[in-house]
């Protein structure tokens, strides 16, 4: 088996899976989750207040009900969440151009030119500059994840060993507690305390440890619990309680009348261009480092951008801020660009850089046959390996995703302006039942609804206290990895209590950990956004 | 006067007490081995190690807060009114899920047949009964909260998340159990 063999075997894993029966044609079930979840993802990330990683928490047990626990299932799972991930993404510009409000965090610096664009007149040709910037720099993402991941698993399990992997997770939740939230302090407690909360009811030992004698603790907290309370529920908490305390307004939301050519021309793609070049960069950049989000690649992208339009745009062109579209392309293709890199920390490493990687992650431990890590990419020639094959699956559905994207997303996302009429006050406790109900059918105990509700609580006050849930739910996950390679570590040291400086690489590693929490201490200068 | 805030430094307090106490009494007193365990002179990491270091961590962050960030611009605080918020919602929750929980057995009590709800509980239209009162007390309930009056429109929005609910996780699926059928 060559690396050609394996590519060629995950194209066909995913047009020769499973079928479905539409209009009565016998469809591969991977493609058509994928057009699901993408179409899913625009609507999704169109309307305010709603979020990829919902659309994901909430989807997981339907599609893991509907295709079961086996190999299977992975790759329409995976499919429909890359397309959920994708169209998200995509959707969250939508708002932002046409009525001034982000439908998704990363798509504010979106509203700064996309909105003035649509006062002018400009709305479609705005939508379009976004879909095409998007689209770009979401490819573009997605090439560097294919080059990249797959020589990085490599390149750690051929230099990596048990101490070398040991501190590389403590390295990465290092990371990922003092860049996330712009306080070391609070990113450290956040990690500390979803390590705490991965060990309940865990162990080697015969009682399970710190489960207090119950036996509800016993069993440990489900990750289901753990990651739709601390992400989902205390998201949906937070908007009631904002809902609540400012009380409804009866916000109308107006379209301007278009006013000159929508189309973008072939000098319009030339000016945004560069823009988008810088941009998808970046965002590639920021996206390959875990926990580091896609709103920090849209502020980076459109500062760099601003900078470089300041020195090069002629006075009859608008400036960043006065509704530019090389504004538009400069953040829609900053944000866009990171889903893909992303996935280089999951895929190579196993360890998740942001909420959507967490959901994969989540979709294969539930359905299990598939370990997100170095071990995926073994080019093993003898006999083949299930797991590359399944990896090869998913480049080969961001793919699709993308091809989707090129050829009906623009139209797609253009028809979503509707959902921001959806009222907040009546989504908001929809979401919460439904995302009750999705933990319920997946657990199948009361418990488990009171383990997300205060795990949800704990969201909500983390979030009322400026402190990110990301390395909460980074550090559940990686919780027990981590534990279990440091055992190893140490047994096959002899029981060296320096294991973790045992080698020149695990002392580098380890060197670094110190040098990013040192460097994050230091005091930052606030950022200008004029 | 300016007042110098003050969150951030309660917030490290409160963690760092937090630290000790998991550190000092929780992890001692609850797991089986030490940090380091001593078996046929093999030593190996023992159980209280990982969330001893998770305590440290916690700990050292809170420490960060009050010496680092202790005068930071930027300090968000939980207010009372938070507090009151979130201690009014969860008391909605437990009202709910009492009522998701119990409705179906009293109406097979009262109106049904002879055998027991256990019996029942993947059975129409018993299944459903409990998961409808509480689900459309929660929408309802969340929905007229918000908007300051109840109103039929928020009571017809509740049933509606509900059936759509049904429809999508109880009707295609014969191994799915919606709350709270898997407990009774």
């Amino acid at each position: 088996m060559g690396v050609l063999d394996y590519i060629w075997l995950g194209v066909l894993a995913v047009f020769q899976g499973p079928e479905i029966g539409l209009l009565g044609l016998a469809l591969p079930v991977t493609p058509v989750m994928i057009l699901g979840g993408f179409l899913l993802g625009i609507m999704v990330g169109a309307t305010p207040g709603l979020a990829g990683p919902m659309a994901m928490a909430i989807s997981l047990p339907i599609l893991i009900s509907t295709f079961g626990f086996n190999p299977d299932a992975l790759l329409p799972v995976f499919g429909f969440l890359i397309g959920v991930m994708k169209g998200a993404t995509v959707g969250g510009a939508v708002p932002a151009v046409l009525f001034n409000t982000p439908g998704t965090p990363d798509a504010f610096m979106t509203t700064l030119d996309g909105y003035p664009m649509t006062q002018r007149g400009q709305a479609k040709k705005a939508l379009r500059v976004a879909h095409f910037s998007s689209a770009s720099g979401d490819t573009f993402s997605d090439l560097v994840l294919i080059i990249c991941a797959p020589f990085l698993a490599v390149l750690v399990e051929a230099y990596l060993d048990l101490p070398e992997k040991t501190a590389l997770l403590i390295l990465s939740l290092a990371f990922i507690a003092s860049v996330i939230g712009g306080s070391v302090g609070k990113g450290l407690i956040a990690t500390g305390l979803g390590l705490l909360a991965a060990y309940v009811g865990t162990g080697e030992d015969f009682y399970p440890r710190l489960s207090l004698g119950t036996e509800a603790l016993a069993q440990g907290f489900p990750i289901t619990t753990a990651v739709l309370g601390v992400l989902i529920l205390g998201e949906v908490f937070k908007g009631l309680d904002d809902l609540w305390t400012e009380r409804l307004t009866n916000q109308r939301y107006e379209g301007a009348a278009a006013h000159g050519d929508q189309t973008l021309s072939r000098g319009d793609l030339k000016r945004i261009f560069p823009f988008i070049g810088r941009s998808a960069l970046i965002g590639t950049a920021i996206g390959a480092l875990p926990g580091v989000g896609s709103t920090l690649a849209a502020t980076l992208g459109y500062t760099v951008g601003r900078a470089r339009h300041a020195k090069t745009r002629t006075d009859d062109t608008p400036a960043f801020g006065d509704g530019a579209m090389e504004g538009v392309a400069a953040t829609e293709a900053a944000n866009s660009s990171v889903s893909g890199a992303n996935l280089i920390p999951v895929l190579s490493l196993g360890i998740p850089g942001n909420a959507a990687a967490v959901f994969l992650i989540l979709a294969a431990e539930s359905i299990g046959g598939f370990n997100p890590g170095p071990s995926v990419f073994k080019f093993s020639t003898d006999s083949v390996n299930p797991e590359l094959v399944i990896a090869f699956g998913i480049f080969t559905a961001m793919f699709i995703a993308n091809a989707l994207n090129w050829t009906i997303g623009g139209v797609f996302m253009r028809s979503m302006g509707i959902m921001i009429r959806i009222p907040k006050h009546i989504l908001l406790p929809s979401v919460l039942l439904l995302t009750l109900t999705a933990i319920y059918v997946q657990e199948t105990r009361l418990s488990a609804i009171w383990f997300a509700i205060g795990f949800g609580v704990l969201g909500y006050v983390m979030r009322r206290l400026g402190i990110s849930p990301l390395p909460f739910v980074i550090a559940f996950i990686l919780g027990s990895n981590l534990e279990e390679t440091a055992r190893q570590a140490f047994a096959a040291t002899g029981g060296d209590p320096f294991f973790l400086f045992s080698s020149l690489t695990a002392s580098a590693l380890m060197l670094l950990t110190l040098i990013v929490i040192v460097f994050s201490l230091r005091p930052k200068k606030e950022p200008t956004l004029t | 006067m300016h007042r110098t805030p003050r969150a951030n430094l309660y917030l490290g307090l409160v963690c760092l007490v937090f630290a000790v106490a998991i550190a000092g009494l929780w992890v001692p007193f609850d797991t089986d081995s030490g940090l380091l365990e001593t078996v046929r002179r093999r030593v190996s990491i023992g159980d209280a190690l990982a969330p001893t270091i998770a305590a440290f961590f916690i700990g050292f962050g809170g420490l960060l807060l009050m010496v680092s960030d202790r005068n930071a611009n930027d300090q968000p605080a939980l207010s009372a009114v938070h507090l009151r918020f979130i201690v009014a919602l969860v008391a909605l929750l437990v009202v709910v899920f009492s009522v998701m929980r119990w409705t179906g057995p009293l109406a097979v009590a009262l109106v049904g047949p002879e055998e027991p709800y256990r019996i029942l509980r993947d059975t129409a239209p018993w299944k459903w009964l409990g998961f409808a009162a509480g689900g459309v007390l929660l929408v309802t309930g969340l929905i007229a909260a918000i908007e300051r009056r109840m109103s039929l429109r928020a009571v017809l929005i509740g049933l509606g998340v509900v059936l759509a609910l049904i429809a999508v996780f109880d009707l295609p699926f014969d191994d799915l159990l919606l709350p709270p059928n898997g407990d009774v």
